[in-house]
């Protein structure tokens, strides 16, 4: 009887220290394809120039950008406070570091959709949450935060609040005087609601 | 995969039929370990039948351990699984009531249902004096509400309060519940003996 | 009876760390297929609130406790936890007549008190836990048990406060079970 007990207490023993070595494993945990399909139909993981122009702006500490493209590129111009993780280095544990913290939001920054798209794509399967690619890249930020289009006269209301974001966040970014600058400021300090139709009159 | 229900796998209607199943294993396990008798489940306190321990910490540890396996292996997400929420101090007072209610009935809520099933008038008694108990609770819940809704932390875990992964809890808990079942062994022999009359 | 632990005299209960293994994947599969562990003190609240509800439906809506737990389109007794004490009933009869327990109405007792003293403790010991398991938010099965299985940290706080009191109390109650 004692040495049926001595066994049983050896084997919890020994599972319960197995517990210790399985969370490594446990973070890299990989997505079922079917699901990582439906994540990438649905067009959620994508944020606009817009939102991360307002979120840079508002000093949110729980936005993460991560620049995607070669070194060059990143010391000629970045967004700041973005972080530069080229694809090809995607896999060092010191970048996968910056992913996967709960509460932040990781934006994948590139010229276009393409490679932060692909950035996303590695990261999902890799089990990682929280990931978005900002839609249009910076050639979109040039067209939308730092060269703003004036929309013609009669365009909606949405459409020249969104004008007149986006000269505020300009001003942030560029340093460049606006030319209407009581309304631009106002712009900024307010903080509107987050699923106002910023997005249309993007790219 | 898992949890099946919160996780839309088996559908709502199945939820009653699987809370039967549920309960008839419970209310099995409970009976069959011996836990129908008061007299075995005050022993704990006072060192003659250490069968509570022993039913309740293996559970514990075996569900502990297991759900790390789970979360392991996949097969049970564990930010949808249920967590208690946390109200420190009521639950502090709640603990201490009950186990004074533990003591002087000799039954807690579970084992007390499991006693009526087998005709022991002591847990019917114990079941109506927890419905007396929750109905005055109820009347006299303005009184205290306050306090009810005090020391609230939401629903925290062990890892979210101290930032020690769940597996090393699973290990203590382990450890101790092991080192206990051992200890108490050789403690129940020896008041055994030196009981007069043990009647189950 | 003068037990001397004879095999004769012991009844026939399953060893308890069988039993415990045997909760325990109990307690795992519970998990698994529901994402919430066992309970049974939520039963007699249904019952608390069901009946509170028949007699003076307005007072129990008014009431901010039993309030919460009234519901129009369906009675307080259709929830998962009155089912699944349903089921500890059947479980318990089940095993009773397996291994032969199940008799005329009896009463369990220290060998020092008559049965009504066993009887009136009972009633006020079952008072107190359903007391104690509102504020607790669950009792030994709910909080206690499931609660920390799942690592909360409410659970833990309720099986350390209820196990510590009674180790605490337990002296001064002894004649009640030795």
């Amino acid at each position: 009887m004692n040495r049926n007990y001595i066994i049983l207490t050896l084997i919890m023993l020994i599972l319960a220290f197995g517990t210790l070595f399985l969370k490594m494993d446990d973070e890299l945990d990989q997505v079922d394809p079917e699901i990582l399909l439906q994540e990438i139909i649905q067009p959620t993981r994508y944020v606009t120039t817009d939102q991360v122009a307002k979120m840079i702006i508002k000093g949110d500490p729980s936005l993460m950008l991560i620049d995607v493209r070669n070194e060059e590129d990143f010391q000629n111009y970045s967004l700041p406070r973005s972080v530069n993780i080229p694809l090809d280095s995607l896999l060092n544990p010191e970048n996968l570091s910056y992913l996967g913290i709960k509460g932040t939001k990781v934006v994948f920054v590139s010229d276009d959709d393409i490679k932060a798209d692909q950035m996303w794509v590695l990261t999902k399967r890799l089990g990682y949450k929280g990931t978005y690619v900002m839609k249009g890249g910076l050639n979109c930020w040039m067209q939308t935060i730092i060269e703003p289009q004036q929309p013609s006269g009669d365009a909606s209301y949405a459409d020249q609040e969104t004008y007149s974001f986006r000269k505020g966040a300009q001003m942030y970014f560029t340093g460049a005087s606006a030319e209407s600058s009581d309304d631009a400021k106002v712009e900024v300090q307010v903080q509107r609601r987050e699923k106002s139709s910023v997005a249309a009159g993007g790219c | 995969m898992g949890p099946l229900i919160p996780n839309g796998i088996i559908g709502d209607g199945w939820d009653f039929v699987i809370a039967i199943l549920i309960g008839i294993a419970f209310g099995f396990i409970l009976e069959a370990a011996g836990f129908s008798s008061s007299r075995n489940l005050a022993g704990v306190f006072y060192g003659y039948n250490f069968v509570v321990l022993r039913v309740f910490f293996t559970a514990l540890i075996v569900a502990m351990v297991g759900i790390m396996y789970f979360d392991y292996l996949g097969w049970l997400d564990l930010s949808k699984i249920f967590i208690l929420p946390t109200y420190l101090g009521p639950m502090i007072v709640g603990g201490v009531i009950m186990g004074f209610g533990f003591i002087l009935g000799g039954y807690c809520p579970g084992t007390s249902f499991t006693g009526v099933a087998i005709g022991k008038l002591d847990a019917l008694f114990f079941t109506i004096g927890l419905y007396v108990g929750i109905f005055g609770f109820s009347l006299a819940f303005p009184l205290f509400e306050n306090f009810y809704n005090s020391g609230s932390l939401g629903n925290v875990t062990l890892t979210d309060v101290t930032g020690i992964p769940a597996s090393y809890f699973a290990l203590a808990f382990t450890v101790v519940a092991l080192a206990a079942f051992w200890g108490t062994m050789f403690i129940e022999k020896r008041v055994r003996k030196n009981m007069k009359q043990y009647k189950f | 009876m003068n037990v001397n632990n004879t095999i004769d005299n012991q009844p026939k209960y399953i060893n308890p760390y069988l039993g415990g293994v045997l909760l325990g994947l109990l307690i795992l599969a519970t998990v698994y297929i529901t994402g919430r562990g066992l309970g049974a003190s939520g039963a007699i609240k249904s019952a608390v609130v069901t009946t509170s509800n028949t007699i003076a439906p307005a007072a129990t809506k008014s009431n901010n406790y039993m309030g919460k737990f009234v519901s129009d389109d369906h009675s307080p007794m259709y929830t998962w936890l009155v089912f699944e004490s349903l089921g500890v009933l059947l479980g318990g009869l089940l095993s009773g007549m397996l291994f032969g327990r199940v008799k005329k109405f009896r009463t369990d007792r220290g060998p020092q008190i008559t049965n009504r003293k066993r009887l009136f403790w009972a009633l006020i010991g079952g008072a107190l836990f359903g007391i104690g398991s509102q504020f607790g938010r669950g009792c030994t099965s709910g909080a206690a048990l499931s609660g920390t299985s799942t690592f909360a940290l409410g659970g833990v706080i309720v099986m350390f406060s209820i196990f510590g009191t009674g180790y605490i109390i337990a002296y001064f109650f002894r004649k009640l079970w030795i």
